[in-house]
C-alpha cells in the first residue's frame, strides 16, 4: 500500500512537471491583465524548440534556450494582436494556438524531415539526485529525484513570488493588471508593460515545453502538448492567480491523471474519463463559488488605449 | 463579466478586411512554403485541384464545410451581441452525443423519424451545454469566455467516457460506437455522390439566422444590445434572457453540427470527431464579419481549404499542417483590421 | 499666511468648437492659501484645471508655477513639478494595499520594495495630517472618505506643493467633511497652495481664503472671505439676465400622475446617493428640479425610469404601483425617459433614425407585425416624425451617428413624446444644443404639457428651468431640498440652496 502511495507521490510529480513552467508564465500574463490562452501554443513552440535544438546540435543546453526563444516568438504574436492592437484577448489566444499547430507541424516536416514526418530521438535528461536529500522517505523520491528543468521549476516559484510581490517591477506588472490608468498616472506605459508580460510569459512557458521533451517523451510529435496549456489555464484559475497556489493545482492534477492511469489496479468505481474531467471541473467549480469576488485582476481582457498628447 | 466589452468586435464591414486577411495569410504561407524549398503555385494549385477538381471533390469539400456554416453562424449571432462564445467544441461533441444516444436507445426506422429524432436530440444536446455555460456566466458572474472553454473539455471527456461505456462498440479497438442503423443515415442529394443532405442544413440555418438578426425584433434587440448595453436596457430588452436565449440558439446550432457530421460523414460516433472545429467556427465567424450570409462563403472556404490541403500533401509533399497556418494567420490578421480600426475610430 | 505666488495663470483661454469653455481667465494662488473656485456646471472650473494639470492644452494663456513656465505637459510633468491633483475618480487599485498603491511608480520605494519603510513613513505622514491610514489596509475596504485620503496622502508623499481638489465633498459624510477641512488647514499652515473647486457655499465660505467664481468661462468675481458674504457668492454664481419665459399658458392641475414616495437610491459603497425622495407631479404641469450635477439627480431619474433599483420607496403612475415593474412596463404605463448620454444610452449611433425612432417600442405596432419588424412601418412612422419634428435628415435610413447634436436630440425628444405619455422626465434634454434646438426642446415639452401630461424636468441650465416650471425644486446631496412655485422663487434663496443651506454650516468645523 505504501508503494502504492509513493509511486502515486512521484507519477503526480512527473505528469505535473511539465505544467509548472507553463502555469507560471501565464501568472505573469494574466496577472498583467491579458488572458493566457495561448499557453498551449507557447508550450508546443518551447517543446518543438527544444526537440529541434537539440536534435540538430546535440546539446540540450541550446535546446533549452531554443524553447525560450520559441515561446517568447509565439507569444510575441499575442502582444501585437492582443495588446498593442487591443484585439479581443482570449480570441487572439485561440488564435495563435491553431497558427502554432500548423507551423510547428509543418517545419517539423520541411525543416528536418525532408517532407515526411521524422523520427526523432533525443537524450532525455538525466535524473540528478540531491545527495543525502534523495534518501529521505516520501520527500526523496518525490522531489529530491527530479531532473534538472523539474528543480529549476520548483525553485522558480522563489523568484516569482519575489519578482510579483517584493519588486518595483511586480507591483507595476499587477497594477497593469488591476487599473492600467494608475500605471499611467505615475508614468510608466501600460501598454508596454503588458507587452513584456507577455513575452516573458512566453518565455518561461516555452520551457515548460522543454520539460515535455527533452525529460519525459525525447521526442517532438504533431499537437504533442495535448491541451496541457488550458490544464495550466485551469491550474492558474485553481492556485488563484498565485505561483505556490497554481503549482498546488498542478501536483493536484498530475495526481488525478496519475490515478487514472492506474485506475485499472486501484479498482475504483469511477470511470477515467472522470477523472481527467476533474482538473477542469475544479476550475469551473472554484469559479462559480468565487463568483463575484472571485480575485481575477479587475482589468483583465479590457484592452488598454493610451490618452493622446495634449498638442503644445 | 460582461463589462469586458470586446471593443475589437465592433461590427465590421468585412468582405474587403477579410478579403485582404485572406489574402495576406496566404502570402505569408507560400513564403513558409518558399522556405522550405517548395513550389508555391504548385502547392496551390494541387490544393485549388483537391478542392475543386471533380464533382466527388467538391461534394467532399461541402461536407467539410458544413459545421463550420452551422457552427460559425450561432457563434458570429453571439459575439454580434458581444458575448464570447467559444464553447463549439463541446456543444458539437455533445451534440454527435446526442444523436447516437437517440439513435440507439429509442431506435426508430422510417427515416424521416429517425434523422428527425437524432438531429433534435443533437441541438438539445448542444443547446443544454451552452445553456450551462450561459447559466454559470448570469448567475454567478464567471467570465463566459472561461465558462464555454472549461465546459469544452469537460463534454469531450463526456464524449470519451460514453462511448468507453454505454456506447461503445464492443471489440472495436478504437473508441467509437456501433454503426448507426441505414434509416440515421442522412440522406444524399444525388445518388452516388457523397454530399450529403448537411449542406442544405447549414445554408437554410444560415439563411434563418439572417432573417432572424435583420427582420425580426428579437434580432433587433440582439443588434442593440451589441452596440451598447445600457441602450438595451434603456430600450426595455432583458440583457440576461437575451444573453440566455443567444447561447441557448448558437448551442443547438452547434449541436446540430455534431449531429450532422455523425449521421452525415461518420455514420457513428467517434471519439475526437468534433476536434478543431469549434475553434475553427470562431474563425470563420470572424471571416464572416458576424453576418449570417457571410458565414456560408467563410465556411466554404475552410472546408475547401481542408479538402484542398489534403491533395496537397499527396501530390505535391507540402504538408496538410499549412492549413492550420492558413486558418491561424487569417484569424490573427482579421484580428488585427478589426482592431487597429476600432482604435483609428475611437481616436 | 500669504508668500510669494505659487500658481500665476494669465489669459487662459480654451474652445470646444463654438463654446467657449475658458474665455481667459486668470487665477492665482500664493503658497499658505486656499483659493476657492466656485460656479456651476459649465461654468468652466474643470477645464481651467484639466489645462493646469496637462490634460488639455489652452487656446492661448500661460502657466507659471514656482516661477517656471509650464505648457504642453503631461499630468505627470506636472506631479513633477509639484502640481496634484486629487479628482473626483480615483486612481486606486483595489485590490491593493495603501501602501502598495502609494508605492506604484514611485522611485522613493526603491527597486525591491522597501514596504516597511514606505509603511512606516505612511503611518507617521498620515498621524501628522490627521488622516489616519492603515498601511495594510486593502483599499477595496475602504470608504469613499478614505480612499480620497490616500489620494491626498500619495499628493503629499510626493512632494506636491500646490493640490487641486476637485469637488472633493460629494460624497462624504459631515464627521468626514471636517476631517478634510481640517487636513486642509494643516496644509495651508506648511505653506502648500490649494485650490479648492466646490459648488457648496457653506464649505468653501469655513475653510478659503479667498473666493474665484466663474461662470460661462469668465471670472465674475474674485474676493477675500472675510471681505463677502454667503448670500454676495451665491448671487454672483447664478445671477444673470434671466430670458423672459416662453409665454405659458396657465393649466389647471388635476391628481398627481406620477408620486414618488421615500425613493432611495445606494451607491456600490453603500453612499446614499438619493436619501428619501417624495414628491408628486399633476397632470398639466411641469416639476422643475435645479442642482449642480452629482447631487443625485441622474440616480433618481434613472430608478424613475426602472434602469436603476432603487434601495427603497415607492413609484406610482396615476394610481398604479409600478415599483417592481420593469422598464418595457413602465413604457407601457405611459412613461417616457430621455436620458442624458446621446452617445450610448438614448441613441444607437450605428443605426438607422427609423430604427432609434423605434428603439423602445419595437414589439409593437406600427414597427413590427408579431415578430417580424416591419419596415413599411418604420419608415412611414419615420416620414412622419422627421417631417412633425422637423429633423435635418436625409431620411429614414440615415444611420444617426451623421446627424448633428441638435438633430439627434430630435429624435429622441421626438420618440418620447410621440408616445403621448402620462409622464415624461428629462434629464438634461437640452444639454449641447444651441440655442434654437433648445428652444424647441423646451417648447415641446410645454406642448406636453398643454396636452396634460406631467412632466419632471432636471437640468443644470437655470434658465431652462425657470422658462419652463411650475414649480421649481433642488436636489443637493441627495436630498429635494425644497419646491417653490415658480412665481415664489428668489435666484438668490435657489443659489443658496443648490450650494447647500445654512443647515449645513452648523456642522461644519469652526
Amino acid at each position: 500500500m505504501d508503494a502504492l502511495a509513493l509511486d502515486l507521490l512521484v507519477a503526480s510529480m512527473r505528469i505535473a512537471s511539465p505544467l509548472f513552467f507553463v502555469a507560471l508564465g501565464g501568472i505573469l500574463s494574466e496577472r498583467a491583465g491579458v488572458f493566457a490562452v495561448g499557453l498551449e501554443g507557447m508550450m508546443l513552440a518551447g517543446a518543438w524548440g527544444a526537440t529541434i535544438g537539440t536534435f540538430l546540435t546535440g546539446m540540450p543546453l541550446v535546446g533549452i534556450v531554443a524553447s525560450i526563444v520559441g515561446g517568447a516568438l509565439v507569444a510575441s504574436a499575442v502582444a501585437l494582436v492582443a495588446v498593442r492592437f487591443g484585439a479581443e484577448q482570449m480570441v487572439t489566444g485561440l488564435a495563435v494556438n491553431i497558427l502554432t499547430l500548423g507551423i510547428t507541424s509543418f517545419l517539423l516536416r520541411m525543416a528536418v524531415g525532408g517532407g515526411r514526418a521524422p523520427v526523432i530521438q533525443v537524450p532525455l535528461l538525466p535524473v540528478w539526485p540531491v545527495p543525502y536529500l534523495s534518501e529521505l522517505p516520501w520527500v526523496g523520491p518525490m522531489l529530491f529525484t527530479q531532473q534538472l528543468l523539474t528543480y529549476a521549476a520548483l525553485l522558480a516559484t522563489v523568484p516569482a513570488m519575489l519578482l510579483l510581490f517584493r519588486t518595483q517591477m511586480g507591483l507595476t506588472l499587477r497594477a497593469a493588471g488591476e487599473n492600467p490608468t494608475a500605471v499611467f498616472a505615475t508614468g510608466s506605459n501600460p501598454m508596454r508593460v503588458r507587452m513584456l508580460a507577455v513575452i516573458a510569459s512566453g518565455a518561461v512557458a516555452g520551457l515548460g515545453g522543454a520539460v515535455l521533451c527533452l525529460q519525459q517523451v525525447g521526442t517532438f510529435t504533431d499537437g504533442m502538448t495535448a491541451g496541457r496549456g488550458y490544464l495550466a489555464l485551469a491550474a492558474i484559475i485553481v492556485g488563484r492567480w498565485m505561483p505556490v497556489g497554481a503549482l498546488v493545482a498542478c501536483l493536484l492534477f498530475g495526481a488525478a491523471e496519475a490515478v487514472q492511469l492506474r485506475a485499472q489496479a486501484l479498482a475504483l468505481p469511477v470511470s477515467s474519463y472522470t477523472i481527467q474531467m476533474l482538473p477542469y471541473l475544479i476550475a469551473l467549480i472554484v469559479l462559480a463559488a468565487l463568483g463575484r469576488s472571485a480575485r481575477l485582476p479587475a482589468a483583465i481582457g479590457v484592452a488598454y488605449e493610451a490618452p493622446k498628447r495634449p498638442s503644445a | 463579466m460582461l463589462r469586458s466589452l470586446p471593443r475589437a468586435l465592433r461590427i465590421p464591414s468585412g468582405a474587403k478586411r477579410a478579403a485582404t486577411a485572406i489574402g495576406a495569410s496566404f502570402v505569408a504561407t507560400a513564403l513558409l512554403i518558399l522556405i522550405a524549398g517548395k513550389n508555391p503555385i504548385a502547392a496551390f494549385s494541387a490544393m485549388f485541384y483537391g478542392a475543386f477538381g471533380s464533382m466527388d471533390r467538391i461534394a467532399f469539400a461541402c461536407n467539410k464545410s458544413t459545421p463550420y456554416i452551422l457552427c460559425g453562424t450561432g457563434i458570429a449571432l453571439c459575439f454580434r451581441a458581444r458575448i464570447i462564445n467559444i464553447g463549439g467544441e463541446g456543444q458539437i461533441a455533445l451534440g454527435g452525443l446526442g444523436a447516437a444516444w437517440v439513435a440507439f436507445v429509442w431506435p426508430q426506422h422510417s427515416a424521416f423519424m429517425a434523422v428527425g429524432t437524432a438531429l433534435l436530440a443533437g441541438m438539445a444536446a448542444g443547446a443544454l451545454w451552452s445553456g450551462l455555460a450561459a447559466a454559470i456566466h448570469l448567475w454567478r458572474n464567471v467570465h463566459e469566455v472561461l465558462a464555454t472553454l472549461l465546459l469544452n473539455f469537460i463534454a469531450l471527456l463526456l464524449v470519451g467516457e460514453a462511448l468507453h461505456g454505454a456506447l461503445g462498440e464492443p471489440g472495436a479497438g478504437f473508441p467509437q460506437s456501433s454503426m448507426l442503423d441505414n434509416a440515421y443515415w442522412l440522406p444524399v442529394l444525388a445518388t452516388g455522390s457523397q454530399l450529403h443532405l448537411g449542406i442544405v442544413i447549414a445554408v437554410v440555418v444560415a439563411v434563418a439566422a439572417h432573417i432572424y438578426l435583420w427582420n425580426t425584433t428579437g434580432g433587433f434587440a440582439l443588434r442593440v444590445l451589441g452596440a451598447s448595453r445600457s441602450a438595451a436596457i434603456y430600450a426595455g430588452f432583458s440583457v440576461s434572457a437575451l444573453t440566455m436565449k443567444l447561447m441557448l440558439v448558437a448551442g443547438a446550432m452547434a449541436g446540430l453540427a455534431g449531429a450532422v457530421e455523425v449521421l452525415g460523414v461518420h455514420y457513428r460516433l467517434i471519439e475526437g470527431f468534433s476536434q478543431g472545429f469549434g475553434f475553427n467556427a470562431v474563425v470563420v465567424a470572424l471571416l464572416g464579419a458576424l453576418n449570417p450570409l457571410s458565414v456560408i462563403p467563410a465556411g466554404l472556404f475552410f472546408g475547401f481549404l481542408e479538402a484542398g490541403a489534403l491533395a496537397m500533401q499527396r501530390q505535391v509533399g507540402v504538408p496538410s499542417s499549412l492549413v492550420s497556418v492558413i486558418q491561424g494567420l487569417t484569424m490573427l490578421f482579421v484580428l488585427a483590421a478589426l482592431a487597429s480600426t476600432a482604435q483609428r475610430k475611437a481616436a | 499666511m500669504r508668500a510669494s505666488p505659487l500658481l500665476e495663470m494669465r489669459g487662459i483661454v480654451k474652445h470646444y468648437g463654438a463654446v467657449r469653455a475658458n474665455d481667459g481667465i486668470d487665477l492665482d494662488v500664493s503658497a499658505g492659501q486656499i483659493v476657492g473656485l466656485l460656479g456651476e456646471n459649465g461654468s468652466g472650473k474643470s477645464t481651467l484645471m484639466k489645462v493646469l494639470f496637462g490634460m488639455v492644452a489652452p487656446d492661448a494663456g500661460s502657466i507659471v508655477f514656482r516661477g517656471k513656465e509650464l505648457s504642453g505637459h503631461l499630468p505627470r510633468e506636472a506631479i513633477a513639478a509639484g502640481i496634484d491633483m486629487v479628482h473626483q475618480h480615483f486612481m486606486l487599485v483595489e485590490a491593493m494595499t495603501v501602501a502598495e498603491n502609494i508605492m506604484i511608480g514611485w522611485e522613493k520605494a526603491g527597486r525591491w520594495l522597501r514596504t516597511a519603510e514606505i509603511a512606516e513613513m505612511i503611518r507617521e505622514t498620515s498621524a501628522g495630517y490627521g488622516l489616519d491610514l492603515d498601511p495594510r489596509a486593502p483599499v477595496g475596504m475602504l470608504s469613499f472618505g478614505q480612499r480620497q485620503r490616500v489620494e491626498i496622502l500619495k499628493a503629499i508623499l510626493r512632494g506636491a506643493e500646490l493640490l487641486v481638489l476637485d469637488e472633493p465633498t460629494s460624497n462624504l459624510s459631515p464627521p468626514e467633511i471636517n476631517g478634510l477641512i481640517t487636513v486642509m488647514r494643516r496644509l495651508r499652515a506648511e505653506g502648500k497652495g490649494i485650490v479648492f473647486i466646490s459648488h457648496k457655499l457653506a464649505e468653501v465660505t469655513a475653510v478659503c481664503d479667498e473666493a474665484v467664481v466663474l461662470r460661462d468661462g469668465r471670472v465674475v468675481g474674485r474676493a477675500p472671505i472675510a471681505q463677502t458674504t454667503r448670500a454676495d457668492l451665491a448671487r454672483l454664481m447664478v445671477g444673470r439676465d434671466v430670458v423672459a419665459p416662453i409665454v405659458r399658458t396657465d393649466c389647471a392641475a388635476s391628481d398627481p400622475l406620477l408620486s414618488v414616495e421615500n425613493l432611495s437610491v445606494d451607491g456600490p459603497d453603500g453612499q446614499h446617493l438619493v436619501s428619501d425622495v417624495s414628491f408628486s407631479v399633476c397632470g398639466g404641469e411641469v416639476l422643475a428640479i435645479a442642482g449642480v450635477d452629482g447631487n443625485g439627480q441622474l440616480e433618481l431619474v434613472e430608478a424613475i425610469a426602472g434602469i436603476r433599483r432603487p434601495a427603497g420607496g415607492t413609484l406610482r403612475i396615476r394610481t398604479t404601483d409600478v415599483s417592481r415593474a420593469g422598464v418595457a412596463a413602465r413604457i407601457a404605463h405611459g412613461l417616457s425617459f430621455i436620458p442624458p448620454d446621446r452617445s450610448r444610452t438614448s441613441l444607437v449611433s450605428e443605426m438607422s433614425i427609423a430604427e432609434n425612432l423605434a428603439l423602445r417600442d419595437v414589439r409593437q405596432p406600427p414597427y413590427s407585425r408579431g415578430v417580424f419588424l416591419s419596415p413599411r412601418g418604420l419608415q412611414a412612422a419615420a416620414d412622419r416624425l422627421i417631417e412633425g419634428y422637423a429633423i435635418r435628415a436625409p431620411g429614414g435610413r440615415t444611420p444617426v451617428h451623421q446627424l448633428s447634436g441638435g438633430n439627434q436630440q430630435k429624435i429622441v425628444v421626438a420618440r418620447e413624446m410621440d408616445r403621448g405619455p402620462k409622464v415624461l422626465v428629462a434629464f438634461q434634454a437640452a444639454w449641447g444644443l444651441d440655442p434654437g434646438a433648445t428652444r424647441f426642446v423646451l417648447e415641446q415639452v410645454l406642448a406636453l404639457r398643454g396636452a396634460g401630461a406631467a412632466v419632471l424636468y432636471i437640468s443644470t441650465e437655470l434658465e431652462e428651468l425657470l422658462s419652463i416650471g411650475d414649480r421649481i425644486g433642488v436636489m443637493f446631496r441627495g436630498r429635494l431640498a425644497g419646491i417653490m412655485r415658480r412665481e415664489e422663487v428668489d435666484l438668490e434663496r435657489l443659489g443658496l440652496m443648490m450650494a447647500g443651506t445654512s443647515d449645513d454650516s452648523a456642522t461644519l468645523a469652526a
